[in-house]
C-alpha cells in the first residue's frame, strides 16, 4: 500500500565467489523490505559493473535462500528488521538444459565420467548396461570402446555399476556377482577385462573406488561389502566355491560355451559383514579413504573402518536406503530412500540427530545421488520416478515444514525430466520406461543420468 | 395558642366589622370570669399530658375558630335542647382548658391573650386593602406579612397595672384595667356573647369537628358515645344502669342442710385411697429411686463451637438468573417519520417507488408498509391486514410444538471405537513403485524370493518369470507349458538355496534359476532337488495283496529343454494343481487340485520325492491348503469351511465356519493364532483360532470377489487382499501376544492400478519378506510393486 511507510532494513552484501566480489565494500545499505530476489539481484549487478550484462544472483540471508520478500522472510524467521542482515549473493542456479543423449541397446544401469586432468571436451563417459556391456563415450556421443560380453557359463551378465579407477582402468559389476576390472586403451579403443574378482554370492549393487589407495569396495545383495585391490598381484586367490568351474553343472556350461580368453580371477582382501539386508551403496569417505560408509535395505547407514574391516558406527533410519553420497564440506551424508526422499545424515559420532535434513520431492525410490562439483551445498539425485532432481540444502521448504524427526525439509531446486518422454509429458510415479538408475554430476560435462529409457542424458547449464 | 395562626385563619374569612371586635372583647372578658368561677375544681385533677386532654385541646381549638366564625353572624339561632347541651359541654371543656392554662401560667397569660386579641384587631385593619378588579368584584390586596417574633416579650406589656384591686371595681366598665402604656384592657367576652355565637351556628347532629382516621370523613359521635365520653371525663361508670355494688346472694353456705340434694350414700371411692393412683405414684417413686427419672437439671450452657458443626448449605449458592428460559423478544427500533399517518412529504413514495414496492416480493420489501398521507388521524383507515396477520399468528401458535423435546446430542463419531490413524501406522505400501511388464495374458501368481531381491510370477502364457524387484527388470524366464497356465509359483522358504516351485496344469515343477545364482547357491539347490532321486523306486508302495500301486505323484525329469533352463524336477499328479504351499522348513509342500476329489490335497516330501494323500475322502471341494507356521498343523479350506488337522496325531482339531459361500484363499498369521480368509463373495474374514469357529471380524469393502489374502511374514502388522474389482486393500492387523486383547484391524489403503480384464482384477498378492512392500499380479498382464 502506498500509504504505508516503507520499512527499510540494513543489509551488508557479501559473496564467497571471488569473481563476483565487489571492488569496494558497499558498506551497509538500506533496502526496502518489499524487495524480492530479482530486485536484490539487480542491485548487486548495479553495484558490481553497471554496464555489463547482468548476472542473475541468488540471495541468501543467514544461509537460506530468499524466495519471498525480505519482509516475509524476516517474519518467517523471526528476525528484527532493525538488525543488519548479512546478505550473501551467489550466482543463481542456471537450469541445466538437455545437451545430448547417448542411445544404448538396453537399460543403462550406471554411468560415470572421467574428467580428471583432461582437456575440456576430452572427458570420457562410461556406461554400464543391462546387456552386460560397458561402453566408453566421448562427450560428442561417439562410442570409443565397447567391452565384450563376459563368458560366465550362460549366467546373467547384466551390469549394475561401473566406475573409472583411472583413465585406463574401469571397475564394473552386476548381477553375475563378479566384480571385473577392465583395461581401457585410449589409443586402440579397446576395453577388456583384466581381472575377475570373486567374493559375492548375489548381485553387486554398487562399487566405490579409491584410486589413491587402489582399493575397491563393492556392495552386494548378499548383505556383505567386499574390499578388493585394483592390482592383480595384491589380490588373494579367488574362493573356489564361487568360481563357475567349482560345480559340476556350471563347469559343464562353462566348458560348452566358447572361451575366448581366460581372465585371471582373484578374491577379496576383506569382507565387511554386518548388514542384514542387501547393501545398496558404498562410499569411501571423501576426506579419509580408510573410512567407508554403506547403506543397506535394512534401513541402516554403517561406517566402516577399512583397515580393520570393523563397523564403527550404525545409524538406523526409518526406511530402506538405496543410494549414498557425501557432502564433505558440510560433514553430511546424503542417503536416498525407498520412501521417496533423501535423508541428510551427519555421520560424526557427535551428531545426535538421526537425520539433519530431509529433501522431499521425488515420487519414487531415490536410487542415485551425486554431489555438485561446483557447490558444497549442491546435490543431484536420480529416482525411479523418471526424474533427476537438483537440490541445494540451503533451499528450505517455506512454511517451516518438518520431517518425521523434526528436521528441516528441503525443496527441489530443479527437476530434470527424461528427454525420451518428449516435451510436456510427465513421467508417472512408477516411472515405467524412464526410471533413472544412475546420475553423475561433472563440472565440465554436466549432469549425466542413465536410465530405463536405454540412454544417457547429459544436461548442462549453458552460459556459465 | 399561637396568635399568628389565628390571624391566618381570620384572613381567609371575609372582613369583619371593626367595632364588632369591641363587642367581642367584652364578651370574652365576661366569659373568663364566669369560667373561673364555674369549674375550677373539676379540671384541677386533669392530667395535662393525657390523651383525653389533647383530644379536648383539639376540640377547644376548634372552638376558638368557631368563636371567630360566630362573629360574622351575630344573629341568634333557635336550637333544640340537644344542641344546647352540646354547646354547654363544649363551653365547659374549653373553660376547663383555659382555666388550667391560666393556673399554670399565672394571670399574665390571660393578659397575653387579651393582647393577642388586640393585636389581631390592630392587624386586621391595615392587613389588606379592598379594590375592584377588572370584573368589578372586590379584590383584597394583602400587605406583606410582618413577622412578629417578640410576641412572647409583649406579654409583659399586657400586664394589668391596676395592682392588687378587686376586679369587681371595674364591673361597670367595659375594661378591667390598664396596661403599662395606660391603655384600657378590655374585658373578655362574656358568657352571653359566647352563647349567642354558639347558638348562631347550626351544628349537625353528633358533629365533632374531627375526622375519622379510618374513613377520612368527619367523625360523628352518637349520643351514646358522647355520653360515654362525658362519663369518661368525669371518671364515672361508663354504662348506664350499671350497679357497682350489688347485693350479695349467698348460694353456697357453710350451713348443712337438713335435706341433702342427693340421698345416695357416699361412694366408696370417696374415702378409700385410690389403688390406681397409688400404683402410679409407686411407679414414679420407683423410677426416681432407680434414677430413671432425674430431677430437672437446667441444661448446661454449652460452648458454641464444641463439636457442633453447622453446615451452611447455601454458602456457595449463586443467584440463578431469573427465568433463564425466557428470551426477551428483540427490541424493535422506534417508528420513524415514514410510519406516521401524516409523514413529511419527503417520506412519501412517489409513483415509481410505490409501483416498485408493490411489484416486489413481500419478503424482499425493505419495509412492510407503504407510507401514506392522511390529513387527520380520524381519516386513517383500519389496518387491512389485521385479520390475515391474526390468523397467521394463530396458525403459527397452533402448529408450533409446545413440548420441549430433550434431544440427546451424541456425536456419532464418539461412539465409534477409537482406531489409530493410518498416519501413525506407517509404513505401509501407498504407491506403485514399479510395473513388471512383459507377460501375455493374466498373471495368476506372484511370489517374493526369500531374500527379497527377486519376484517370480506365473501366468496364462505358461511362462514363469523372475524380476528384479525395484527396477522391474525381467532377469529370467522359462516357458513351462504351451497349453496350461502357470497357476501358482512359490519359492522354497530357504535363504541358502533358491528353488522355485511352479504349478502348470497337472505338473509341479521345481526350478533352480541358475543364471541369476552364484555357483555355490546353484549347487546347493541342485543338491536338495537331486537328493530324492530313486527313493520312490527303491521303496515302492505296495498294497496288502502285493500289487504295485500306481504312485499318486510321478516325480521325473522334465526333459532337456527345461533342464537347460534350470527346471530340474517335474511332479505329475492326477488333476490340475491350483495352489502350492510350502512347509516352513522347505521339506514338504502341499498342493491342492480342487477337481481332484479324493486326490485333491496332496503333501509332497521333497527329499524323498514322495507324494502322499493325507485324506482318503474329503468333505467338500478343497480350495487351498496351508501349513501352520510353527506347529504340526495343517489347514485345508473347502468351499465353505476350514479344517485344521494335527499332522502328528493325525486327527481333526477344529472346523472353522467362516460363513462364506465360497472360500478363495486362506493365510495363517505368522504367529499362528489367526487366520485370514478371502472369499469369492467379496468378504474378508479374520478368524481368531483361540476365540471361536466363527470369524472375529468380517471386512466387506470390496465390490468384487477376493482372490488372495496374505499376511506380512516379516514382522510387520500388515495384511493385504487382492480383489477382482482391480484394487488391493492394505490393512493394519496387529496381533498382541497375550490372550486378553483382540487383534486391532485398521484399513489403511486401497491400492488401485490394475485394470479389470474380463471381470478379473488382481489375481495374487505377496509381501516382501522384510519391507512393507507388496507385489501384485494383475489380470491385465502386469505385476506391480507397491511401496
Amino acid at each position: 500500500m502506498a500509504s504505508q511507510p516503507e520499512v527499510k532494513v540494513p543489509i551488508r552484501l557479501s559473496t564467497r565467489d571471488q569473481s563476483i566480489r565487489l571492488e569496494q565494500d558497499a558498506g551497509v545499505l538500506l533496502v526496502q523490505t518489499t524487495l524480492k530476489r530479482p530486485q536484490l539481484s539487480a542491485l548487486v549487478n548495479s553495484l558490481l559493473r553497471p554496464a555489463a550484462q547482468p548476472i542473475p544472483f541468488d540471495i541468501l540471508i543467514n544461509g537460506q535462500f530468499l524466495r519471498t520478500t525480505i519482509d516475509q522472510f524476516l517474519t518467517a524467521n523471526g528476525i528484527s528488521s532493525e538488525t543488519t542482515l548479512d546478505v550473501e549473493y551467489a550466482r543463481a542456479f542456471v537450469p541445466p538444459l538437455n545437451v545430448t543423449s547417448f542411445e544404448h541397446d538396453d537399460w543403462v544401469s550406471a554411468v560415470d565420467v572421467w574428467s580428471h586432468e583432461v582437456q575440456s571436451g576430452q572427458e570420457k563417459i562410461l556406461s554400464a548396461s543391462y546387456d552386460g556391456l560397458l561402453r566408453v563415450w566421448n562427450t560428442s556421443g561417439d562410442i570409443l570402446a565397447t567391452s565384450t560380453a563376459p563368458n560366465n557359463g550362460g549366467r546373467i551378465t547384466s551390469l549394475k555399476t561401473a566406475r573409472w579407477i583411472s583413465d585406463k582402468k574401469i571397475v564394473a559389476a552386476g548381477l553375475d556377482n563378479i566384480v571385473r576390472i577392465y583395461k581401457y586403451d585410449d589409443s586402440t579403443r579397446a576395453l577388456s577385462a583384466t581381472v575377475e574378482l570373486y567374493a559375492h554370492k548375489w548381485g553387486v549393487e554398487n562399487v566405490a573406488v579409491s584410486s589413491s589407495t587402489n582399493r575397491i569396495l563393492s556392495a552386494s545383495s548378499d548383505t556383505t561389502i567386499s574390499l578388493f585391490s585394483t592390482s592383480t598381484k595384491e589380490s588373494p586367490v579367488a574362493p573356489s566355491h564361487l568360481l563357475a568351474s567349482s560345480t559340476s553343472a556350471s563347469h559343464k556350461r562353462v566348458k560348452l560355451s566358447k572361451q575366448s580368453s581366460s581372465v585371471p580371477s582373484r578374491g577379496a582382501l576383506a569382507t565387511f559383514t554386518g548388514h542384514t539386508s542387501p547393501v545398496s551403496s558404498v562410499l569411501f569417505a571423501p576426506s579419509d579413504h580408510t573410512v567407508a560408509h554403506s547403506t543397506s535395505h535394512d534401513h541402516t547407514l554403517k561406517t566402516w573402518d577399512v583397515t580393520t574391516t570393523k563397523c564403527v558406527d550404525t545409524r538406523t533410519t526409518g526406511h530402506s536406503l538405496l543410494s549414498l553420497t557425501a557432502l564433505p564440506q558440510l560433514n553430511l551424508l546424503a542417503a536416498g530412500t525407498s520412501a521417496r526422499h533423501i535423508t541428510l545424515i551427519d555421520p560424526r559420532a557427535s551428531a545426535t540427530q538421526i537425520s539433519a535434513m530431509t529433501l522431499r520431492g521425488h515420487k519414487n525410490a531415490v536410487v542415485a545421488l551425486d554431489r555438485d562439483p561446483g557447490s558444497e551445498w549442491g546435490l543431484v539425485s536420480g529416482s525411479h520416478d523418471g526424474t533427476a532432481m537438483v537440490w541445494d540444502v540451503r533451499s528450505v521448504r517455506a512454511g517451516g515444514a518438518v520431517g518425521e524427526g523434526g528436521e528441516r525439509v528441503g525443496e527441489c531446486v530443479y527437476m530434470i525430466e527424461r528427454e525420451s518422454l518428449g516435451k510436456g509429458a510427465r513421467a508417472k510415479a512408477h516411472g515405467e520406461g524412464v526410471k533413472v538408475f544412475d546420475v553423475r554430476w561433472d563440472a565440465q560435462v554436466g549432469i549425466v543420468s542413465a536410465g530405463e529409457d536405454k540412454r544417457i542424458q547429459v544436461n548442462r547449464a549453458i552460459g556459465e | 395558642m399561637n396568635p399568628r395562626k389565628r390571624k391566618a385563619i381570620t384572613r381567609e374569612a371575609p372582613p369583619a366589622e371593626s367595632d364588632s371586635g369591641e363587642e367581642l372583647a367584652d364578651g370574652l372578658l365576661d366569659g373568663i370570669l364566669s369560667h373561673s368561677e364555674d369549674s375550677s375544681d373539676e379540671s384541677q385533677d386533669e392530667d395535662y399530658d393525657s390523651e383525653d386532654s389533647s383530644v379536648i385541646e383539639g376540640l377547644s381549638d376548634e372552638d376558638d375558630e368557631l368563636d371567630e366564625d360566630e362573629d360574622e353572624d351575630e344573629s341568634g339561632f333557635e336550637s333544640d335542647g340537644e344542641e344546647q347541651r352540646i354547646r354547654e359541654q363544649l363551653r365547659k371543656l374549653k373553660t376547663s382548658d383555659s382555666s388550667s392554662e391560666r393556673r399554670n401560667t399565672s394571670l399574665n397569660l390571660g393578659d397575653g391573650e387579651e393582647k393577642g386579641l388586640e393585636d389581631q384587631d390592630d392587624s386586621l385593619k391595615p392587613n389588606y386593602t379592598v379594590t375592584t378588579d377588572a370584573n368589578g368584584n372586590p379584590r383584597y390586596l394583602y400587605k406583606e406579612i410582618d413577622p412578629i417574633y417578640d410576641s412572647d416579650d409583649s406579654a409583659a406589656d399586657v400586664t394589668n397595672t391596676i395592682g392588687n384591686i378587686d376586679l369587681s371595681y371595674y364591673d361597670e366598665y367595659p375594661h378591667i384595667g390598664y396596661d403599662i402604656n395606660g391603655k384600657k384592657i378590655m374585658r373578655p367576652a362574656k358568657g352571653e356573647a359566647l352563647d349567642a355565637l354558639l347558638d348562631s351556628i347550626d351544628i349537625p347532629k353528633g358533629w365533632t369537628g374531627l375526622t375519622d382516621p379510618a374513613t377520612g370523613k368527619p367523625l360523628k359521635l352518637s349520643d351514646e358515645e358522647l355520653d360515654v365520653l362525658k362519663r369518661l371525663t368525669r371518671n364515672e361508670v361508663l354504662e348506664d344502669g350499671y350497679d357497682p355494688y350489688p347485693e350479695m346472694v349467698h348460694y353456697f353456705s357453710g350451713v348443712k342442710e337438713i335435706m341433702p340434694l342427693s340421698a345416695a350414700p357416699e361412694p366408696k371411692r370417696r374415702f378409700v385411697p385410690s389403688k390406681h393412683e397409688a400404683k402410679r405414684v409407686m411407679k414414679i417413686v420407683k423410677a426416681i429411686r432407680e434414677g430413671r427419672i432425674q430431677p430437672y437439671k437446667p441444661p448446661e450452657e454449652r460452648e458454641e463451637d464444641d463439636e457442633q458443626i453447622h453446615y451452611d448449605v447455601w454458602a456457595d449458592e449463586k443467584p440463578r438468573p431469573e427465568k433463564s428460559m425466557h428470551i426477551a423478544a428483540p427490541k424493535l427500533p422506534p417508528p420513524g417519520y415514514e410510519a406516521s399517518y401524516h409523514p413529511p412529504p419527503e417520506y412519501l413514495p412517489d409513483k415509481e417507488e410505490e409501483a416498485a414496492w408493490l411489484e416486489q416480493d413481500e419478503e424482499d420489501r425493505e419495509r412492510e408498509f407503504l407510507p401514506r398521507n392522511h390529513d387527520a388521524l380520524r381519516k386513517v383507515p383500519g389496518y387491512e391486514n389485521f385479520v390475515k396477520e391474526r390468523f397467521e399468528r394463530s396458525l403459527d401458535l397452533y402448529l408450533a410444538p409446545r413440548v420441549r423435546r430433550n434431544k440427546l446430542n451424541i456425536d456419532p463419531e464418539s461412539l465409534l471405537p477409537k482406531l489409530p490413524s493410518p498416519e501413525d501406522l506407517k509404513p505401509f505400501p501407498t504407491t506403485c513403485a514399479a510395473i513388471f511388464r512383459g507377460q501375455e495374458g493374466l498373471v495368476r501368481s506372484v511370489a517374493f524370493d526369500p531374500l527379497g531381491i527377486y519376484v517370480a510370477s506365473g501366468g496364462d502364457d505358461g511362462f514363469v518369470r523372475i524380476w528384479e524387484l525395484l527396477t522391474g527388470r525381467q532377469v529370467w524366464n522359462v516357458k513351462l507349458s504351451d497349453e496350461e497356465a502357470v497357476d501358482s509359483v512359490k519359492w522354497r522358504p530357504d535363504k541358502e538355496t533358491s528353488i522355485l516351485s511352479a504349478a502348470a496344469g497337472e505338473d509341479i515343477y521345481m526350478i533352480v534359476p541358475f543364471t541369476i545364482l552364484s555357483p555355490d547357491v546353484e549347487q546347493a539347490s541342485r543338491d536338495i532337488l537331486d537328493a530324492g532321486w530313486g527313493y520312490a523306486a527303491s521303496q515302492p508302495s505296495t498294497t496288502t495283496n502285493g500289487e504295485t500301486k500306481e504312485p499318486l505323484g510321478k516325480w521325473s525329469r522334465p526333459g532337456s529343454r527345461l533342464e537347460s533352463k534350470g527346471v530340474l524336477v517335474q511332479v505329475t499328479v492326477r488333476s490340475p494343481v491350483k495352489t502350492i504351499n510350502w512347509h516352513r522348513k522347505g521339506e514338504y509342500f502341499a498342493t491342492v487340485s480342487p477337481r481332484g476329489q479324493s486326490t485333491a490335497v496332496a503333501i509332497h516330501t521333497l527329499s524323498k520325492h514322495l507324494t502322499q494323500l493325507p485324506f482318503r475322502r474329503l468333505k467338500g471341494i478343497a480350495q487351498t491348503a496351508q501349513f501352520h507356521p510353527s506347529k504340526a498343523l495343517f489347514f485345508v479350506a473347502t468351499r465353505n469351511s476350514i479344517r485344521s488337522y494335527d499332522l502328528a496325531k493325525q486327527e481333526l482339531v477344529k472346523i472353522l465356519q467362516p460363513g462364506a459361500k465360497w472360500i478363495s484363499s486362506i493365510d495363517v498369521h505368522p504367529g499362528g493364532d489367526n487366520l485370514l480368509v478371502g472369499t469369492y463373495d467379496k468378504r474378508l474374514l479374520w478368524h481368531d483360532l483361540d476365540l471361536s469357529t466363527k470369524p472375529y471380524k468380517t471386512l466387506r469393502f470390496h465390490t468384487a470377489a477376493i482372490r488372495a489374502v496374505r499376511y506380512h511374514q516379516g514382522g510387520l502388522p500388515l495384511f493385504a487382499d487382492a480383489s477382482d474389482d482391480g484394487s488391493m486393500q492394505i490393512f493394519h492387523g496387529k496381533v498382541v501376544g497375550d490372550m486378553m486383547e483382540n487383534a486391532t484391524i485398521v484399513p489403511l489403503k486401497v491400492l488401485k492400478g490394475h485394470k479389470v480384464k474380463s471381470r478379473l482384477g488382481v489375481m495374487d498378492v505377496d509381501w516382501h519378506p522384510r519391507e512393507p512392500w507388496c507385489v501384485s499380479a494383475g489380470a491385465d498382464g502386469t505385476c506391480r510393486l507397491w511401496n
